[in-house]
């Protein structure tokens, strides 16, 4: 018989335990290979998304509109250009709305943006909320629409600069500009994006129509000229090539795409030599995300390589029921004159067959499970599953053979020393160098040192929520798992062992006491199953908490960012007119609303966003939390609003600033729309907030709503936040049908979460972790399983031997189950220790992800009760057909073995 | 005078179609009381089987097996249980000791599991009996083939078995220590009276009986007294 024959044989001879090593490895390379996929898939999203948050892609300075023409042209012909196009930006002194019969409304000075008809088709930089682009005519801002009480249809005046004669424009729509940060920020490609203060006041018109009124009246800035991003003090108009990438070139993880992005760029750059010269947003966005997604992998592969080596442990498990056969095996081939060499043959053959299997039912797995989580979503092309499979068999296929050979070994040796006096094995080279407790000490030192420095390893100066982390916190977990397995390996069950010998003394004589005796000597083996499966349910614990709290984070975030689960914002006239808020209110799922009014605020020279806020009613739209607010709680402080009718909240820096104290009185400018001025108002500092839903990071106040009305003379609130029962994005939808006719902007937590600005956030956890938490339980129920029945085929001489004594099939079960309860109940306890502290440690490296940090880790007990329950149910039902096997057990024929 | 064991046209066949095999052929035996029986046979003549079917180890394919007159085959599990705890004792060519016990706690176990007034409780005395009371606290994989032997002895004596059963329990010892340990047997058996029935190949060994069955290829072929 060949060697292929036999091994093909001897898989067949045993097919219980031939379907056991294939299913636990094959659940071994679904881990892995599902986490593959989703490290791929999360990646693209991240581009994706990385790439739809950048609102404009790249600016190019030029000296002229012939120039800007020219160039926008030849770069628009260009492959991998979506589009190209002239715009020029521009500042005004000033704006008039003579309103007939109410009287006559001016705006301080703003800017102009100029474009092309065509522009929104494939820049979207602004947004109409009524009414289009027309030449000859002007779209306003809605916060200049507001400021000047204008219309469609009304005529403005424009001052381009001090002293010159006003240009009459008809209004043709009202548009909100939403990248204004960007399109005005000062253009010097050396110096790259430099994003600045919008502008208060913006008005938007044709290329041509600014090009023919306004532009004759102001200076031009050269294109290489690096100006000050100080916003109201650009000093003429800046020409520009506005350009944005066809996304579908920008493939792969946010690397590949920024190596595709800066590629075509510097191709274009080079080929209109001296012509442009971009300002490249685009590659500002990717280059950050770069950063987030070489952590986000980290942090994946810190949740799921221990999972997928702790299943490959359970393989070996499955693959030490061979041992047996191998001895036999073994006296067969030598017998035949065949030696080790052809076990080794003979073992990898077999472990080819069983990886092979494994790899395509595990690839298989992970494909139909990444499908499942994400429905619709990152087509899986044929390559990438090819790819997958192939990886999962090669994986499998050498997992098998670790395990299979790993497993011979053990019974090689165990022929060798068989009847011996068991002989201390040499120790290896890691137990010498105490690698175990360095690991774990080098883990508490890095644990230490990152939480001390508040786990910002680089501070950004920047508002923007992006962050560079640094890889080498994760040396922390990484150290714990590894130090933690290594110490268990060193202590082989050196505990369990002590107490035994010291409690039965070798001459036990109860059945507790025999059975404590047997336990402490066969500690080896119990710390095996032991190390398996508490590390197993580590890993779960670890998984489950970290998902979990992640998830709350995210939601936490994204909520303080966008403001509430549902954000609809309009002017206040359209809000009021259609009784936005109450309409809301009723909408199906909707759970509570709150109106506010963002406006701002002079606080000395700065501007501040002011929020006038419904201290009764904002809690039933919005979540605030205690860690939002200094020197009180949140319902504490709002009460205090509500007691003062001129309270405000301030931020700590403008306490600081200008030195405050509760109770203070605060001078505030704020525009009344009354008379379109300034005016000093009176308020009392009632307490200090640090964020607040929906408000910037740096300085902002809250205040009463009602008396915020009253001085600025609003006609209402312009926000207002939802709480939704159940899925956000579902409820949005049907809030959009009410309030976008009256020409309300609504947005959700869900949509937003997947268009923040390529934090990691972006990337939903909650996906992989359900496919890992499912593998988990699985495994768990597995390996208990499997502890039970590995026990099983190691002791039947034993258990033969005691039946043949008269020991009752209850008291053998004895023997099973109690080292059965010392793996559980040790797994569980090492699960609960471990997998908390590495779950804390993972958790804590995410404070500066989240903002506010979590304050506490969140626990899924469904969860966690679920994946104890499977090791309990696991354990539990092998053991009772362990018993039954015992019953029924062919005592000669295994006695007759020696 | 009822014999303690006996068997009557006993067969036992292993394997089912063409493999099947049929290690005892029509076997009839009688074992009295306190009788010192040798099994004499080739490799592969039935000799353990036979052992393993009079202690109800395997089950007989056709004919009967009978403990102190009652037949194997009408007894319950527990009762069973109790014929294996109290009246019948193995004693092994490798001895078959349960490797997570001492030599104390083998023997402990086995006074436990028979749990009979008549019998010994305390396993030192045992042990020192077969002259291994200073090593009582060691394992099985700290001891000679020899010791080994002595402890699976004092283990059947805790049982305070009618019959003992030994398959061929000097096979893996020298001709001296060998020896000794069937003094030893002898000894113990004029002391506690029990039946004895070794199988083995060795001639000098089967001679030491007061009886001597020949198996060949699962037969009864000669007795001789
Ligand atoms: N499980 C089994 N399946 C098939 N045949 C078996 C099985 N057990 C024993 N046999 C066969 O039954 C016959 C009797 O075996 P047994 O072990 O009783 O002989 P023995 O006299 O004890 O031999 P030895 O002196 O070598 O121990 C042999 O031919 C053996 O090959
Ligand atoms: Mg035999």
């Amino acid at each position: 018989m060949t060697f292929a024959a036999l091994a093909f044989a001897n898989l067949l001879r045993t097919p219980g335990r031939t379907i056991v090593r294939v299913v636990v490895l094959a659940a071994a390379v679904a881990l892995v290979g599902a986490m593959i996929l989703f490290i791929g898939h999360s990646l693209r999203t991240m581009t994706s998304s990385s790439v739809r948050s950048v609102p404009l892609d790249w600016q190019a300075p030029v000296a002229s509109r012939p120039a800007a023409e020219r160039a926008a042209l030849a770069v628009s012909k260009q492959h991998g250009v979506l589009d190209a196009l002239p715009v020029a930006t521009a500042p005004f002194a000033g704006a008039i709305h003579v309103k007939p019969g109410t009287g006559i409304f001016r705006s301080a000075s703003g800017s102009i943006l100029a474009v092309p008809e065509t522009y929104t088709q494939n820049i979207h930089t602004i947004r109409f909320l009524r009414g289009s682009l027309r030449p000859g005519q002007v779209v306003l801002d809605q916060q200049l629409a507001a400021t000047l009480q204008a219309q469609p249809g009304d005529l403005v005046s424009f001052t381009a600069k001090a002293g010159r004669r006003p240009v009459r424009l008809r209004v043709s729509g009202i548009s909100v500009v939403s990248a204004g940060d960007i399109l005005f920020q000062p253009l010097n490609p050396l110096l790259g994006p430099a994003p600045a203060q919008p502008p208060v006041e913006t008005a938007v018109m044709t290329v041509g129509t600014f090009a023919q009124k306004l532009a004759p009246q102001l200076p031009t800035i050269a294109s290489s000229s690096g100006l000050p991003g100080i916003p109201g003090s650009v000093p003429g108009t800046q020409w520009q090539v506005q350009a944005q990438v066809d996304p579908a070139q920008l493939t792969g993880g946010p690397a590949q795409a920024l190596r595709q992005a800066t590629g075509l760029r510097n191709r274009i750059q080079s080929s209109l030599p001296g012509q442009v010269n971009f300002v490249d947003n685009l590659s500002e966005s990717l280059n950050t995300a770069t950063g987030d997604a070489l952590y986000a992998e980290t942090l994946y592969i810190m949740l799921a390589l221990p999972g997928a080596l702790i299943a490959l442990g359970l393989a070996y498990l499955a693959a030490l029921g061979t041992v047996e056969r191998d001895r036999r095996e073994l006296s067969l081939l030598r017998a035949r004159g065949a030696s080790r060499r052809g076990l080794v043959a003979l073992a990898g053959i077999e472990s080819l067959f069983v990886g092979i299997v494994a790899g395509i039912l595990g690839s298989g797995i992970a494909l139909l499970a990444l499908r499942l989580v994400h429905v619709g979503r990152g087509p899986l092309t044929l390559w990438r599953v090819v790819a997958t499979v192939g990886g999962c068999v090669v994986l499998a296929v050498l997992g098998a053979a670790a395990a299979r050979l790993g497993a011979g070994a053990a019974a090689l040796r165990g022929e060798v020393a068989e009847g011996r006096r068991p002989q201390r094995p040499r120790r290896p080279l890691w137990q010498k160098l105490y690698l175990d407790v360095a690991a774990l000490a080098v883990s508490g030192l890095v644990y230490w040192l990152t939480a001390r420095t508040g786990f910002s390893a680089v501070v950004n100066p920047d508002s923007n929520p992006t962050l560079s982390l640094s890889i080498y916190m994760f040396l922390a977990p990484a150290l714990l798992w590894l130090g933690a397995a290594l110490l268990l390996v060193r202590l082989r069950g050196a505990l369990l062992e002590t107490v035994a010998r010291r409690v039965t003394g070798g001459r036990a004589r109860t059945l507790s006491g025999l059975l404590l005796a047997s336990a402490g000597r066969r500690s080896a083996a119990i710390n095996r199953g032991l190390l398996l499966v508490g590390l197993l349910l580590a890993f779960g614990v670890n998984l489950g908490v970290f998902a979990s709290t992640y998830d709350q984070q995210a939601r936490v975030d994204a909520q303080l960012t966008l403001g509430a689960d549902i954000v609809a914002s309009a002017p206040a006239e359209a809000l009021k007119a259609h009784a936005l808020e109450q309409k809301i209110a009723h909408v199906q799922g909707v759970a509570g609303t709150t109106a506010l009014d963002h406006s701002y605020a002079y606080v000395g020279p700065d501007l501040q966003d002011t929020f006038g806020v419904n201290a009764s009613t904002v809690t039933s739209g919005t979540t605030l939390r205690d860690s939002y607010f200094i020197g009180g709680t949140a319902n504490h402080l709002l009460a205090e609003l509500r007691a003062h009718r001129d309270g405000i909240l301030v931020s700590k820096e403008t306490v600081t600033d200008y030195s405050l104290n509760i109770g203070d009185l605060l001078k505030l400018r704020v525009l009344d729309h009354a008379t379109g001025r300034l005016r000093v108002t009176p308020f009392h500092v009632v307490g200090i907030v640090q964020e607040f839903p929906s408000a910037p990071r740096d300085s902002f106040m809250v205040t009463n709503l009602d008396y915020l009305l009253s001085v600025t003379h609003d006609p209402g609130p312009n926000v207002v936040f939802a709480k939704t029962h159940g899925d956000a994005a579902a409820v949005a939808k049907r809030v959009g049908a009410v309030a976008r006719p009256a020409g309300a902007s609504v947005k959700d937590i869900t949509t937003q979460t997947a268009q923040t600005v390529s934090s990691i956030t972006t990337v939903d956890m909650s996906g992989i972790a359900k496919i890992e938490e499912a593998f988990v339980v699985i495994l768990a129920a597995a390996a208990m399983a499997l502890f039970v029945v590995l026990g099983l085929a190691e002791r039947k001489h034993e258990f033969a031997t005691m039946a043949s004594i008269g020991s009752s099939v209850r008291e053998i079960s004895a023997f099973l189950w109690s080292e059965v309860a010392i793996v559980l109940a040790g797994g569980l306890a090492l699960a609960a220790l471990l997998g908390w502290l590495l779950a804390e440690m993972l958790v804590a490296m995410l404070q500066h992800v989240f903002d506010p940090p979590p304050d506490h880790l969140a626990a899924p007990w469904l969860f966690l009760v679920g994946l104890a329950v499977a090791a309990v149910l696991g354990a539990l039902l092998t053991t009772v057909a362990a018993g039954l096997r015992l019953r029924r057990l062919p005592l000669g024929e295994i006695l007759r073995e020696q | 005078m009822t014999s303690v064991s006996a068997c009557r046209e006993l067969v036992v066949e292993y394997g089912h179609g063409d493999g099947r095999v049929r290690a005892l052929d029509h076997v009839s035996l009688d074992v009295a009381p306190g009788e010192r029986l040798a099994l004499r046979g080739r490799s592969g003549s039935g000799k353990t089987t036979l052992l393993h079917a009079l202690g109800g180890l395997v089950e007989p394919t056709g004919g009967e097996v009978e403990l102190e007159g009652r037949p194997l085959a009408t007894l319950d599990e527990e009762a069973r249980r109790r014929m294996r705890a109290t009246r019948i004792a193995y004693v092994f060519q490798g001895a078959n000791l349960l490797p997570t016990f001492t030599g104390f706690e083998n023997v402990a176990f086995a006074i436990r599991a028979a749990a009979s007034p008549d019998a010994p409780t305390d396993p030192l005395m045992l042990l020192g009996l077969v002259g291994l009371a200073g090593k009582a606290e060691h394992l099985p994989g700290e001891m000679s083939g020899g010791e080994r032997q002595r402890v699976a002895l004092a283990r059947a004596l805790g049982q305070h078995p009618g019959l003992l059963l030994c398959d061929e329990p000097t096979g893996q010892l020298d001709s001296d220590t060998g020896a000794r340990i069937l003094d030893l047997i002898d000894a113990l058996q004029r002391e506690f009276g029990f039946a004895l029935v070794t199988a083995t190949h060795d001639e000098d060994v089967a001679a030491r009986h007061d009886r001597v069955v020949e198996l060949e290829e699962g037969r009864v072929v000669r007795e001789s007294a």
